[in-house]
């Protein structure tokens, strides 16, 4: 992303917080992506569109989802590349 | 960018591990325990534990965040099973 969200910098011990804070989360996030890889998930789009498709990959940046098999009313998608942007929620079980 | 987007790190760290209702774009609604708000993209991921001792993960895109309310706190049971999800050599029951 262009810019991140940051409390006002110059209190440095504030600053390690944040990024601290920053790490955890982060990695919490991108474990979640690796374990949701190759499980079925039910996207939930705009529109009351719903679709389900096996996750395989995200960009850095958290815009785009590749995923595979993706079932849409038209037929199965081998391979397809949702935007984030057209997503509100997504859900798997483990 | 939502309200919710704008937020700093520090503040959304205060959701997490907290049970929390979660109001999103067309009128969905959403609760669950707040396993972590992903910093890039301000995604919500929250964790449901199953009775069958599966566990559902439902994960609200930040851009899609309208409002979120804390219903309560975790215990340290809950605190626990949070902070041991995702991690390797855990023994739980999903395939890889």
């Amino acid at each position: 992303p262009a810019t991140l969200s940051s409390s006002v910098p110059g209190n440095a011990v504030q600053l390690e917080q944040e990024q601290q804070g920053r790490v955890v989360m982060r990695e919490r996030y991108l474990r979640s992506l690796s374990a949701m890889a190759g499980h079925p998930v039910r996207f939930t789009m705009y529109e009351k569109v719903n679709v389900t498709a096996l996750f395989e990959a995200s960009d850095i940046d958290i815009l785009n989802f590749h995923v595979s098999e993706l079932q849409t009313p038209l037929g199965v998608q081998r391979d397809a590349l949702l935007r984030c942007s057209d997503i509100i929620s997504y859900t798997f079980e483990l | 960018m939502t309200e919710w987007q704008r937020k700093t790190p520090l503040e959304w760290q205060k959701y997490v591990t907290k049970e929390v209702n979660v109001t999103a774009a067309e009128k969905h609604d959403y609760k669950g325990w707040v396993l972590t708000v992903d910093p890039v993209s301000a995604n919500i991921v929250l964790v449901t534990f199953l009775e069958d001792g599966k566990v559902s993960v439902l994960v609200v895109l930040g851009h899609a965040v309208q409002e979120v309310g804390i219903v309560k706190e975790a215990d340290d049971e809950m605190r626990e099973k949070l902070a041991l999800l995702f991690m390797p050599g855990e023994s739980q029951s999903h395939g890889q």
